[in-house]
């Protein structure tokens, strides 16, 4: 039996141990917004944060997040009370077939959880992990900066030390 | 080993190979005596197939098309709304069941691609959209007591009196009237909506993993399977022990079915460990013998023939030769691809009493719900389609193995069965892009005129392996060996009679050309072909684009120029290049960095394409994509741009990386690895420019992709000195096999092999 935090809510699964979190999540909690691109670590549609770190969830076994926190697309925010980036996402078109978007902003939203204004060379180090055969790639980056942006505007209103 | 087959007939003109017998009318009321696949709300109102308006004035969209990322929802709904008179971003959308009030205008059957959605329904879904405001105005004006004429609407309210009422108040009155068809539609300069700059109306689904996606379908009593298949494509079972998969946790069967064999299991992660623990042996198949090598050479060989089908052929090509006053012949590689699609395969069939349920994303859900009948034993009508979300497309979901392998796991076990591909089973066991290889021979007279042209190209056809894999869900009733005598004669046909249009597409228009030749050699070793997004153009365009900037440089003439006093007879396709040309010489592109520039007709599109390229130790590094687009009127501009931003990527990631390698038959790559995808750290910044004429609307999702491996050839070339006429591109390699040399041609008017055929 393993436990661990999920979105904010205690859970225990007796599935086995070496089960990739990805499918304990899809098949045993039924949270489907994470998906299944390679199930190698190749392309980060399987995003999730554990304890606020951007996983490959596709090649990371359940018992590696015992008493750990896993943080979903869905736990980042709902249609009704979106995350700054999910609104971005939307303000910029960003979707095409929209599979890998989960992972995308997973990805972004640990990005900017521990730099608000990256650079575009930051940017692209922290997505170049996360594949889209549709290639979103330019309005991901414009979407990441503008959130980045409104963080910084945010920042300075507010007289704050924005690290860059 | 070769199967080469040649034969030299001649055939007239192109001709589009359609399915026959299968053109149904469209009714906007829905007439047809099949009941529409819709649940209809208590109190709403289903006035034809495509919308259901409740009482508190939701809007209900029944989309017909399927939305693979092209936008199709937001396009098709914003065609509806615009005479409607009600915000798309408010449009519910649901995905249409299978109906004949579904298909494609024209044509019938439900399938999406060819870049055609928005043409082929442009005028239809407007002409909903109006009838459905015209019955709701007409209950409006009953219910209010107000004649039709002080009646207006906007936004899904009717305004009538200074006063604002939601549509949904008339829902019930609606209900008790005829519904007319005809309504006047608008003007052009009436357009709230179309034209505009609207967000997509499934962002914020996509932006929340709440989007449903075929293999998030999850019902009751699912069990999921896992099924391995030959390396080979074609080669039978001939033994398996299935003994230690059985007595793996969770699994409940291991059995045969027509592809492999396949283990079942309570969850997913079971059956695929259990899977590993299988090793079938397989007969031996013809494609096991074929290596990509074999398959460049047996190519070569077919070039080398002289032989082949003529296809297009338009005035003397001696006397075009002959008068020539500069002549290029270069050959153009392109290898087989995979599409890739970041979504796997998928599909969770259930089978109860007599009747069937497919979730799946699909591209065709008629053929999908054929595919389900037939190997069910069941008629059409009791197989329901509940399409999906597609996690990409482009060409790879209109053929559905997986439909199949589902539906007789389903049967086979009595359980709703969801069936998931892995990526390498995707890489491994797909339909492909075939590989090609071209060769053009081009004369430039005097006068710097384009006159003539003899474009041969050799490979497998696209369109009889498309149809082999089509016809058994469009004909479900017809016997297997019927089937495979349909699928057998397109086959001969291309094969000896005529050049299978979509393998040629692209190669032999755009110039202004006297002298024409097409010639086509089937040389195919069996591997499974498909559509892969702007199918023929995505090789077409390269080696007609590269042979465009070869012909310039030669006859001395600026390329841009050399293509505008060459289109001519094109004036749409000219314009485009006019635009890109006048932008492309205000570009200041960084130190070391190329301009090079490209042009293509696709799908009723003009695109003309511009790419900052620089090469550094041998590697080529894309900065930036100006791309300017003629796509008549653009429904959603916003959509367009993406579209063609998705194509240009697309295309670079097939330029730069793309290739399947056989060995032994056996396809080697099988995931992101050793089939890599365009990153966001080599992605370029493209700007697209959109020159709306106001015309019919023309395809987007494809014509982004041809122009841009020929637009970085050429600036390839002017960074390096270095034709690269073989695709991936690989300087390297390039260099090795002389596929790369730029040689200036011998000007002899006399080419020795102008009297080939
Ligand atoms: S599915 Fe996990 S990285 Fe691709
Ligand atoms: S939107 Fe389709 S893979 Fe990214």
């Amino acid at each position: 039996m393993i436990e661990f935090e999920l979105n904010g809510e205690a859970v225990r699964t007796d599935d086995d141990p070496n089960t990739p979190l990805l499918w304990v999540i899809r098949d045993t909690f039924k949270l489907k917004g994470s998906k299944y691109g390679c199930g190698a670590g190749l392309c980060g549609a399987c995003t999730m944060h554990v304890d606020g770190v951007a996983s490959r969830t596709c090649t990371l076994p359940v018992a590696a997040v015992a008493n750990r926190r896993v943080t979903t697309i869905e736990g980042l925010g709902t249609p009704q009370d979106l995350h700054p980036l999910q609104a971005a996402w939307h303000e910029h078109s960003v979707p095409q077939c929209g599979y890998c978007q989960s992972g995308q902003i997973m990805s972004a939203a640990a990005l900017l959880a521990s730099n608000p204004t990256p650079s575009e060379a930051e940017i692209d180090a922290a997505m170049s992990g996360n594949i889209c055969r549709c290639g979103c790639y330019p309005r991901i980056k414009k979407a990441i900066q503008s959130v980045g942006d409104t963080s910084l505007a945010y920042n300075a209103a507010a007289g704050r030390e924005v690290n860059s | 080993m070769s199967t080469v087959n040649v034969s030299r007939r001649k055939f007239l003109g192109t001709t589009a190979v359609v399915g026959g017998g299968l053109v149904v009318g469209f009714s906007l009321s829905g007439c047809s005596r099949a009941p529409l696949p819709i649940e209809k709300t208590e109190g709403s109102l289903v006035p034809n197939a495509f919308l259901q308006i409740t009482p508190d004035n939701v809007v209900r969209f029944y989309c017909p098309r399927d939305e693979m990322g092209q936008g199709v929802t937001t396009g098709l709904g914003t065609l509806i709304c615009e005479e409607l008179d009600y915000d798309p971003v408010n449009l519910d959308v649901a995905f249409a069941g299978v109906h004949s009030d579904y298909g494609i205008p024209g044509a019938g059957i439900q399938m999406t691609g060819g870049s055609g959605s928005i043409r082929a329904h442009y005028e239809q879904l407007r002409q909903v959209g109006a009838d459905t405001r015209a019955l709701l105005v007409e209950a409006a004006a009953r219910d209010l007591g107000v004649a039709r004429e002080r009646i207006t609407t906007a936004d899904g309210h009717v305004l009538a009196d200074g006063e604002r009422h939601a549509y949904g108040r008339f829902v019930a009155t609606a209900q008790t009237l005829t519904a007319q068809e005809g309504a006047p539609l608008k003007a052009p300069s009436e357009f709230r909506y179309i034209g505009k700059e609207l967000p997509r109306i499934d962002s914020i689904a996509k932006a929340t993993g709440t989007a449903q996606f075929g293999i998030d379908v999850d019902i009751p009593g699912m069990h999921h399977a896992v099924v391995v298949r030959s390396p080979v494509a074609g080669a039978r079972l001939k033994s398996v022990d299935k003994t230690k998969a059985r007595q793996m946790p969770g699994v409940t069967h291991v059995l045969e079915i027509s592809s492999g064999v396949a283990v079942v299991a309570e969850k997913f992660w079971q059956a695929k460990t259990a899977a590993e623990t299988i090793e079938p042996e397989w007969e031996d198949a013809p494609l096991g013998a074929v290596s990509t090598q074999t398959v460049r050479d047996d190519y070569q060989a077919g070039l080398q023939t002289d032989e082949g089908l003529v296809g297009p052929e338009e005035g003397d090509l001696d006397a075009g030769f002959a008068a020539a006053e500069t002549v290029v012949e270069s050959e153009y590689w392109v290898p087989y691809l995979a599409h890739a699609p970041l979504e796997p395969m998928n599909a969770v069939v259930k089978l109860e009493n007599g009747e069937a349920d497919l979730w799946t994303g699909t591209q065709s859900p008629t053929v999908a719900q054929g595919l389900v009948a037939r190997f069910a034993g069941l008629e059409e009508e009791k197989v329901r389609v509940h399409n999906a979300y597609l996690g990409g497309g482009f060409g790879r979901r209109a053929t559905m193995t997986h439909v199949i392998e589902a539906t007789e796991l389903a049967v086979a076990t009595g359980k709703p069965i969801q069936l998931l591909w892995s990526r390498a089973d995707d890489m491994r066991h797909g339909v492909y892009r075939p590989a090609s290889l071209m060769r053009i021979k081009a004369g430039v007279d005097a006068e710097g005129h384009l006159s003539t042209w003899d474009a041969a190209r050799v490979g497998g056809n696209i369109t009889p392996d498309s149809i082999e894999n089509l016809l058994p869900g469009l004909f479900p009733g017809l016997d297997a060996s019927t089937v495979t005598w349909m699928a057998g004669l397109s086959d001969d046909l291309t094969k000896g009679w005529f050049a299978d249009p979509s393998s040629v597409e692209g190669l032999h228009a755009d110039y202004d050309f006297e002298n024409l030749r097409v010639t086509h050699t089937t040389v195919d070793h069996g591997l499974p072909l498909t559509f892969w997004r702007s199918v023929g153009h995505s090789y077409t365009a390269f080696a007609k684009e590269s042979m465009v900037d070869e012909l310039a440089e030669a006859a001395g003439v600026d390329p841009i120029e050399f293509r505008l006093s060459n289109t001519k007879n094109n004036p749409r396709l000219h314009n485009v290049i006019r635009v890109a040309g006048e932008r492309a010489s205000r570009m200041r592109p960084g130190a070391g960095h190329h301009l090079g520039f490209a042009a293509h007709h696709s799908f009723a599109t003009d695109v003309a394409q511009v790419a900052e390229v620089s090469v550094s130790s041998g590697k080529i590094r894309v900065h930036k994509v100006l791309c300017v687009v003629d796509c008549g009127t653009a429904v959603n501009p916003d959509v367009v741009r993406a579209q063609m931003e998705g194509g240009i990527m697309f295309g670079l990631t097939a330029a730069l990386y793309g290739k399947l390698e056989l060995e032994n038959g056996a396809i080697r790559e099988s995931n992101f690895h050793d089939y890599p995808i365009l990153r966001m750290d080599e992605a370029p910044e493209v700007e697209v420019v959109i020159l709306d004429n106001g015309t019919e609307p023309t395809g987007v999702g494809e014509p982004g992709l041809p122009p841009i491996a020929p637009a970085v050839a050429n600036a390839v070339y002017l960074a390096t000195g270095m034709r690269v006429r073989s695709l991936p591109f690989d300087l390297e390699a390039s260099r090795v096999e002389g596929l790369s040399q730029w040689r200036v041609p011998p000007r002899d008017p006399f080419w020795p092999h102008s009297g080939r055929v």
